[in-house]
């Protein structure tokens, strides 16, 4: 009860306490819904109970902030259902929408007793937390920039992210390293957390590692399993998810669990469901090769026999076909030989017998024609004699007719005769006179007669009215 | 078969003498001098895939080194 003191009312603690903690009581009588961000889970091992530290934030800022708390009993129930439902434990930083009293304690304070929480509101929010971690990885172009990475055809070399004591990585190293086919594996383990929100950190530092020596490894595997389904969320972490999409090297994952595919698994490289799976894809990659080279191997022998069968039976039939054809050609030839041969002397003795035939008919054709060339000739120059006899008397009456027809006019000429007849022959100057003109006046004339000479002298002369020079 | 060529080259260079077997360009002449270059390329390619040439302890010698100039740098 409060006291009196010098006219004050004066409370103890306690009192205020108590009246606090009626006035509340009284106020809030039942459990309330309400949302908030669970910052802190501040889980006491020991105890077993948890002191959730809950906040409201906008824009960044804090602007509500209260203590809770969780008794062991109900932080187990709910836990169980968040790994059931969430395949998420409780913990920290995870919007929540829980039920809880208002309540006050005199020593503890004003504080939420959480009754419940709901799980699907928390999933809700998660899945709403991967589908941001994808949209931005989409928007900023790195979703699929470790898929578009060329792995070395013989990805021998892998730096391993794991737990060493985990079944995943036992599994994991088991398989590539008892393959029936002898296929040789390096790969060093780089141990980290891979599940819980502390995992994100963990993985990060030890890609970071890798980083630095990846020159050395041809891919990484995150490698995980055994564990069961809890605690995955940190694979949608979009830090982890950042790092995994720009890490230099594939990033392959085996992650093993039955839960919805995390972004970290789907941006990655190659995401196969367990580690085993994982193992036999880096096997199956060894395989890609191998066939190839058994294979090459068989078709080298077999085509290069087959090449070196078929240039041989080519080889053998061109000769054959060289031999026969030279044979044949040999032959032939012979043969044409010969029957040219032939020809020759049959055509020769035809040519011949008719050369033959050719010159005795020649020569009787000469004969018969010298025969009558002779007698021709003989007759015609019996002919020609008997002309010529002919025209010899016919000739020598001829010339004996002119001789007497020319001895008659020579006899007829001789100017004796003539003289005879009483002409005469007048000489001027011992000239023969013709013309009246050859003699001038007084010339002497001297005219031969027939019993005598006379010599005269000119007197005139006169050209005669009729030409008379003829007589 | 020379230190230099790489995995990759030399599956390639195979794949390709092969292709070249299988389509018959190769001729008589350098048939031979082929398939050797094969036979070769096979047996690099096979042991490849039974050993690995990696040095754990090297690498982990890298990686101490980077970690000291990581600390180094931290501080």
């Amino acid at each position: 009860m409060p006291e009196n003191s010098d006219n004050k009312l004066v409370f103890s603690l306690s009192e205020v306490a108590q009246s606090i903690q009626k006035t509340i009581s009284n106020r809030y009588t039942s459990v309330y819904w309400i949302k908030a961000e669970m910052n802190k889970l501040n889980y006491y091992q020991h105890s077993g109970h948890c002191y959730p530290e809950l906040i409201e934030k906008k824009e960044g800022k804090i602007i509500a902030q209260f203590k809770s708390t969780l008794w062991k009993d109900d932080y187990e129930n709910i836990n169980n259902r968040f790994l059931q439902i969430l395949k998420e434990p409780l913990k920290d930083g995870i919007k929540i929408l829980f039920s809880a009293r208002i309540t006050f304690d005199a020593v503890y304070g004003l504080s939420l007793r959480i009754i419940d929480i709901d799980p699907a509101y928390t999933l809700g929010d998660l899945e709403k937390e991967k589908q941001e971690t994808i949209k931005r990885l989409k928007s900023e172009m790195l979703f699929d920039k470790n898929k578009h990475l060329k792995m070395a055809i013989l990805p021998q070399r892998i730096a391993v992210i794991s737990v060493e004591t985990s079944k995943g990585y036992a599994d994991f190293v088991n398989v590539l390293g008892k393959n029936a086919w002898g296929y040789k594996f390096f790969h060093i383990l780089f141990p980290s957390l891979l599940q819980g929100e502390k995992a994100i950190e963990s993985i990060i530092a030890q890609l970071d590692r890798i980083r630095k020596v990846a020159d050395h490894f041809d891919a990484v595997a995150i490698i995980r399993g055994g564990g069961g389904d809890v605690g995955l969320s940190c694979y949608n972490s979009y830090e982890l998810a950042r790092t995994v999409a720009q890490f230099p090297l594939p990033v392959l994952t085996g992650i093993g669990h039955a839960t919805n595919e995390t972004v970290a698994e789907m941006i990655a490289f190659y995401n196969a469901i367990t580690p085993t799976k994982l193992a036999e894809f880096f096997i199956q990659k060894f395989h890609n090769i191998s066939v190839p080279l058994s294979n090459a191997i068989q078709i080298i022998s077999l085509k290069s026999n087959y090449f070196i069968r078929e240039q041989k039976k080519t080889y053998l039939n061109m000769s054959k076909y060289f031999s026969s054809v030279a044979v044949n050609l040999i032959i032939s030839n012979k043969t044409s030989l010969k029957q040219n041969l032939k020809s020759i002397n049959q055509f020769t003795g035809i040519i011949l017998k008719q050369q033959q035939k050719n010159l005795m008919q020649y020569a009787f054709k000469m004969n018969l024609a010298t025969k009558n060339n002779l007698i021709t000739q003989k007759n015609l120059s019996g002919f020609i004699l008997k002309r010529l006899f002919k025209a010899e008397a016919y000739n020598r009456q001829i010339h004996l007719a002119k001789l007497l027809s020319i001895e008659k006019q020579v006899a007829a000429l001789n100017p004796v005769n003539v003289i005879r007849r009483g002409y005469s022959i007048t000489y001027v100057n011992n000239k023969l006179l013709k013309k009246h003109t050859s003699v001038n006046k007084d010339d002497i004339l001297k005219t031969i007669l027939f019993d005598g000479v006379v010599t005269s002298k000119v007197l005139s002369t006169h050209k005669n009215k009729q030409d008379d020079t003829k007589n | 078969m020379t230190q230099k060529i790489n995995y990759e080259e030399a599956f390639n260079e195979l794949q390709q003498i092969v292709e070249e077997i299988e389509n018959g360009e190769i001729s008589v002449d350098t048939l031979s001098q082929k398939v050797k270059r094969a036979a070769e390329l096979i047996r690099f390619c096979k042991n490849k895939l039974v050993t690995t040439e990696e040095d754990v302890n090297k690498i982990l010698k890298e990686l101490e080194n980077e970690t000291i100039t990581d600390n180094t740098d931290d501080k």
